[in-house]
């Protein structure tokens, strides 16, 4: 499942609903990523994330799909926040349900990578002293590499 | 080596704290250093001996824009408010590709913060890879554009050298450009940075409108219709084709849906 929603979102919810009923998942892996009151620059009171609708969700889908053709997934859920939010907000939720552990701990490492570097989202941190677009980082298109590698 | 506690908190990368209005002065300045191929693979590989080449030559790059007015006698010691340095590792030519942008709201121009950028990340690729490769060249350091102050815009002339080799993929064939009167436009979207800086969401245009039906003809037509032209010249400019991201030139068909955007930073 692949949402892009303004509210926010309850995991212990998300979670309930990948595992309920699902006697096959042995293991599942959440990761929620959070608004940082520092980032680019040390004082950040807010952030704004626009997205690209349409081309979100596809890219979104192609990174699962991708996900799936390298491990046994039994089901994955990403949902990815927009709009403004402010520190210790919830941006996004990826929950990945496996058979064994390992593949569940990669998975959502790997969905999270590919979303990173190849979802049309952007962030604006706003500050005291004003708002910025964030820079793309150098280590997020690092840390695709290890996935190349194997 | 690592830097990646310097690019976590902003040092590569600098900060933008300034309000976006036109009255901004920026400028892109570019260069190449030239190397044996064998010198650019291990490069791109990261085995080059002194360790992490490209974020080395990053900050060599950022940290020189910013003492520029300390090198360069009659330069003016100036408040950068971005600066960023790219690159391109270009096999087909076997060389870095350099790339330096330098923006600030003073009132002196940033095109020598810009070309100190680009020398001296240029330098710093030396230092890091000489160790195996002696003969490498820095060349064609120059200035590629500059806005804002009394002297307005100025842009580099195209010319057929100042084409990057890669990015002119092999174009389908076009031949058929007979009756396009009645076909659909094409919608251009603009997104994030890049639409701030444009101050426009969407554009429209009839195919026959374009130079050529290809991605360059459509951002060539782009840029004629838009204030701030230079904004589609950034080198991390990507571009997605009916909701999917391509690379170099290609193809544009009637009632095609191209996006422009800033690298993305979701997550």
């Amino acid at each position: 499942m692949i949402r892009i929603q303004h509210e926010p979102f309850d995991i212990g919810a998300l979670y309930k609903g990948l595992s309920e009923g699902s006697h096959n998942t042995g293991a599942v892996v959440s990761f929620v990523g959070r608004v940082r009151d520092f980032n680019e620059s040390p004082e950040v009171t807010a952030l704004s994330l626009e997205h690209y609708p349409g081309m979100t969700e596809r890219a979104l889908e192609n990174v699962v799909e991708r996900a799936q053709g390298r491990w046994e997934i039994n089901d994955a859920i990403i949902v990815h926040r927009i709009g403004y939010m402010t520190p210790g907000d919830d941006i996004v939720a990826v929950l990945v349900s496996t058979a064994h552990r390992h593949a569940a701990f990669e998975a959502c490492a790997f969905i999270m990578d590919f979303l990173k570097t190849s979802a049309p989202f952007w962030k604006k941190e706003h500050t005291q002293s004003g708002a910025y677009w964030v820079s793309e980082r150098e280590s997020d298109l690092a840390s695709l590499k290890r996935w190349e590698q194997q | 080596m690592t830097l990646t506690h310097l690019n976590e908190r902003g040092e590569a990368s600098m900060v933008d704290v300034s309000d976006k209005q036109s009255s901004h002065r920026e400028a892109v300045a570019s260069g190449r250093i030239v190397m044996q191929p064998e010198t650019l693979k291990l490069l791109a590989d990261g085995s080059m001996p002194k360790g992490d080449v490209l974020t080395t030559a990053r900050i060599a790059g950022i940290q020189a824009a910013k003492r520029t007015h300390e090198l360069i006698p009659l330069c003016h010691a100036l408040m950068l408010s971005k600066v960023t340095v790219d690159f391109e590792l270009d096999t087909a030519a076997h060389c870095v590709r350099v790339s330096a942008f330098c923006r600030l709201g003073g009132r002196t121009g940033v095109e020598m913060e810009a070309l100190t950028a680009v020398s001296v990340a240029c330098l710093t690729l030396y230092d890091m890879c000489k160790a195996v490769d002696r003969g490498m060249e820095i060349m064609d350091v120059r200035l590629e554009h500059k806005s804002g102050g009394q002297s307005g815009v100025w842009e580099r002339k195209a010319s057929p050298e100042t084409v990057s080799s890669d990015t002119v993929a092999p174009v389908a064939d076009t031949t058929d450009l007979s009756d396009k009167s009645n076909e659909s436009p094409i919608e251009i979207r603009f997104f994030a940075e890049l639409r701030e800086r444009l101050g426009i969401e969407k554009l429209s245009v009839l195919p026959g409108h374009l130079s050529s039906p290809t991605l360059r003809g459509l951002k060539e037509w782009v840029k004629s219709q838009v204030d701030a032209p230079q904004a589609l010249d950034q080198p991390r400019l990507l571009c997605a084709v009916n909701h999917d991201m391509v690379q170099g030139d290609i193809t544009i068909n009637p009632g095609d849906e191209v996006a422009f955007f800033p690298p993305v930073t979701g997550g």
